[in-house]
């Protein structure tokens, strides 16, 4: 993983205007984000764009094959599952389960990790050291071994899975804003705000925040893909997000004893899934690349 | 379909040289989905722990598969003394597999040991009823039941295997999971738990009995949980034998070349239990319109036609049908009818729905249809999959308020063997009705079959009225086989490897 932790002195925050045509000159970047923006789409209209209610089973209109193979039907374009649901209608609303853990896995994990980096970085000495004993202890745990121990002694439910992915994945957050906030601490305007007499909130979070952001959103959006992929990785293995919930990684799941015979049922929530996951790393090496090209390796 | 064809031609082709190589040394590879946690056949309930039972045990009495005639066995005759003894004449010139020799000792300590509730057996519904068990001469006991015991021979036919009393007194029920003894006609070779079990034709095997001497010279039993990971395995030749396979599964194995598919009813019957006892972990369920409300919104029929395949039987309260006193006639039956399931809802104070941990350990695609039916009609049921020990210490923990459960009652034919065990007080009874309790006892403990058969109803009647389960079929199994393996299918669930060969 290259993940940009230095930040040039030299180099301050670019301006907007930049940012956007940098953005659209980025030919990665823009695929990403028509990628991510598409399934972002197909979740927030699901109702609208799904033919079925994806709960809806019809045991009498079972494993039907999708609109390409010589027995499907426009009926269901995409087939039936294993309990005549319609596959369609669930990859979509799959959709919103994927982006709901991706965001709040986001949200929660960089919450946890930005403040402990930023005090770490900015404090320094005692905090510092306390911090990255924090960290380390984090980081000597391996993610899935200890999720799936979690999951598996609660229970697996949506709610389980976001919040024990939350308190996991922050170490990526907290290493990288702690580097990028010794980086920021020593500049000429941070020690102004603090000559001027601010307040220690303040210079955390009016002078140096703004400055780490774009190192924050970079880790993120890798994040948010790694938390989408844990969680189909628990719910494949029964763990995770319970049926009859539409989540991919549980289609997957429940496809797998089709594998031989239907394996389309296998292969639309694995690409829908693979799809999402491309989109949202091409956002963030894209990001990467707009923010700190200098980082780059 | 030119995938499948394809797969099956590739999966033929890697077939042919394993399948060769074992015809030759007689192995026959089989694989359940269920793990066995104790081989010991009191220390289990599984169906793989049935099959094991009549494979590395023999029983008193056998029961044909198919006239049902009962017909001697380890003992050679019996006769009731009064309605609670039992004497039995014991055949001479049998040994275990260790060399011990049968006789009246192995049946008494046997008997004595796993009765004794200190002991801690499983299967308390099959050897409660035994008080005590003596010996009379070297081949002669006699079998005191607790209370009159009417089916005592049919549970010494199905469910009560001799252990040899030496070794089981030094090993018990541990050593006998690590190292089992019996006297049947296989004997077990190598038992990894969880793992795999094998066997090897006992080739001392006593020439007269029922059971014939095995003409396979090995059985390789392993526990593969994953249908898939056995679906491959019979494709590329790994197995010779699964069984319960999905229908949908079977129909599409038909067209491998090396592989055929048959099918047969089974005595499991399959049904919804509820928790509704006085400590219900879920209280809602203690409100009858709540049970009620679920039976009629899970639509039985079309499952039954849909998941299960030709031949399935559906049922109408919890017993199969087959059992002595087992009737459907005058019990109350609930129509599939969501309309009638919300507004049964709506009445107990659920318009919004109630939320529900539901239990499952196989057959998951029923599991998950069920939770679908349910979630139509604002039940938002929470889908808890697990292996079946699993789920049976947390129903006995009061912990299950609803569970898609399956019984195949030891292949004992008698309702004592079905309803009793999830409704007399006993084991798997977290409702413990005092009304029923007393019915299915006097059921079980009658020796007039008229008083018992009419137990029997009212006890069927009063589960059905009060909706603490929801009866819905019996299953049928689908084997996938070898097609050079001869193979007969029986009504009871039970593939009998001692009558197998390679064609």
């Amino acid at each position: 993983m290259t993940m940009p932790v230095v930040l040039p002195a030299e180099r301050a925050v670019p301006a907007a205007p930049s940012v956007l045509s940098r953005v659209l000159a980025h030919r990665g970047l823009t695929l990403g984000l028509v990628m991510v923006g598409g399934v972002v789409l197909i979740a927030l209209l699901a109702p609208l764009l799904a033919p079925y209610d994806p709960y809806d089973q019809d045991l009498t209109r079972r494993l039907i094959p999708p609109v390409w193979h010589d027995k499907g039907s426009w009926l269901n374009p995409l087939g039936t599952d294993n309990l005549g649901r319609d596959y369609l209608s669930r990859v979509l609303y799959g959709a919103r389960i994927s982006l709901l853990i991706g965001a709040s896995v986001m949200v929660i994990s960089g919450a946890i990790g930005a403040t402990l980096g930023l005090v770490a970085g900015y404090f320094g000495g005692r905090v510092d050291m306390v911090a990255s004993l924090i960290i380390t202890t984090r980081l000597a745990m391996p993610v899935v071994l200890v999720a799936l121990a979690v999951v598996a002694t609660i229970g697996g439910s949506l709610t389980i899975v976001i919040l024990t992915l939350g308190f996991l994945k922050w170490d990526r957050f907290a290493v990288v804003m702690r580097s990028a906030t010794q980086q920021v601490r020593s500049l000429d305007y941070v020690t102004a705000a603090e000559a001027a007499g601010a307040s220690r909130l303040r210079v955390l979070v009016g002078e140096i925040l703004p400055n780490v952001v774009p190192h924050l959103i970079v880790v993120a959006t890798v994040e948010a893909g790694s938390a989408i992929l844990l969680e189909a990785a628990l719910s494949f293995l029964g763990l995770g997000v319970q049926p009859p919930l539409p989540s991919w990684g549980l289609m997957i799941a429940e496809a797998k004893t089709f594998m031989f015979f239907s394996f389309w049922l296998i292969a639309i929530p694995g690409a829908a899934l693979a799809l999402l996951v491309l989109g949202i790393n091409l956002v963030g090496d894209g990001l990467r690349d707009v923010f700190a090209p200098d980082g780059r390796s | 379909m030119k995938h499948v064809a394809m797969t099956l031609a590739a999966a033929a082709a890697l077939a042919a040289t394993p399948a060769l190589a074992d015809k030759k040394d007689g192995t026959v590879r089989f694989a359940y989905d269920q793990v066995l946690e104790n081989i010991d056949p009191f220390f289990n309930n599984v169906r793989l722990g049935v099959m094991m039972t009549q494979h590395v045990w023999d029983t008193l009495i056998y029961r044909d598969p198919v006239t049902n005639e009962y017909k001697p066995y380890l003992a050679t005759a019996w006769k009731w003394l009064d309605d609670r003894t039992l004497e039995l004449e014991l055949r001479q010139g049998i040994k275990f597999h260790n060399g011990e020799e049968f006789d009246a000792d192995d049946v008494v300590y046997t008997l004595n040991y796993v009765s004794d509730p200190a002991n801690k057996a499983t299967a308390q519904q099959n050897i409660s009823w035994i008080e005590k068990a003596e010996k009379v001469e070297k081949f002669k006991v006699r079998i005191r039941a607790r209370r009159n015991f009417p089916a005592a021979i049919e549970y010494l036919a199905s469910a009560i295997p001799i252990h040899p009393n030496e070794y089981y007194a030094k090993a018990g029920p541990k050593g006998m999971n690590e190292k089992p003894v019996g006297s049947g006609p296989f004997k077990v070779t190598e038992h990894v738990v969880g793992k795999i079990i094998r066997l090897e034709r006992n080739a001392d095997y006593w020439k007269g009995s029922p059971k014939s001497v095995p003409n396979v010279a090995r059985v390789e039993i392993r526990m593969i949980p994953d249908r898939q990971t056995q679906v491959a395995e019979m494709l590329s030749g790994g197995l010779d034998l699964i069984m319960n396979v999905p229908v949908e599964q079977a129909q599409q194995l038909k067209a491998a070349p090396h592989l055929s598919v048959t099918s047969g009813g089974t005595m499991r019957i399959v049904f919804v239990l509820f928790n509704a006892g006085e400590n219900a972990p879920n209280p809602a369920l203690k409100d009858v319109r709540v049970r009620r409300a679920i039976a009629h919104a899970i639509d039985k029929e079309t499952m039954a036609k849909q998941l299960v395949g030709e031949g399935v039987r559906v049922i109408n309260s919890i017993c199969f049908p087959a059992q002595f006193g087992c009737t459907d006639e005058g019990v109350p039956r609930y129509a599939y009818d969501p309309a009638k399931a919300k507004a049964l809802l709506a009445e107990a104070g659920f318009a919004n729905g109630i939320d529900l941990e539901f239990f499952g350990y196989r057959e998951r695609q029923q599991t998950e249809a069920m939770v679908n039916y349910l979630r139509a009609v604002g039940v938002r049921a929470n889908l808890k999959f697990m292996q079946y020990a699993a789920m049976r210490d947390q129903h006995r923990g009061n912990k299950v308020p609803a569970s898609h459960q399956t019984w195949g009652s030891f292949n004992i034919m008698d309702t004592s063997a079905s309803t009793s065990a999830y409704f007399k007080g006993i084991d798997d009874d977290m409702i413990k009705d005092p009304e029923i309790v007393a019915l299915l006892q006097k059921g079980d403990t009658t020796v007039d079959p008229a008083v018992r058969k009419d137990a029997y109803k009212k006890a069927l009647t009063l589960i059905s009225e009060r909706a603490y389960a929801v009866p819905l079929y019996a299953l049928t199994t689908y084997y996938v086989l070898n097609k050079d393996l001869d193979f007969k299918a029986h009504a009871d669930e039970m593939p009998r490897f001692w009558e197998m060969k390679w064609k």
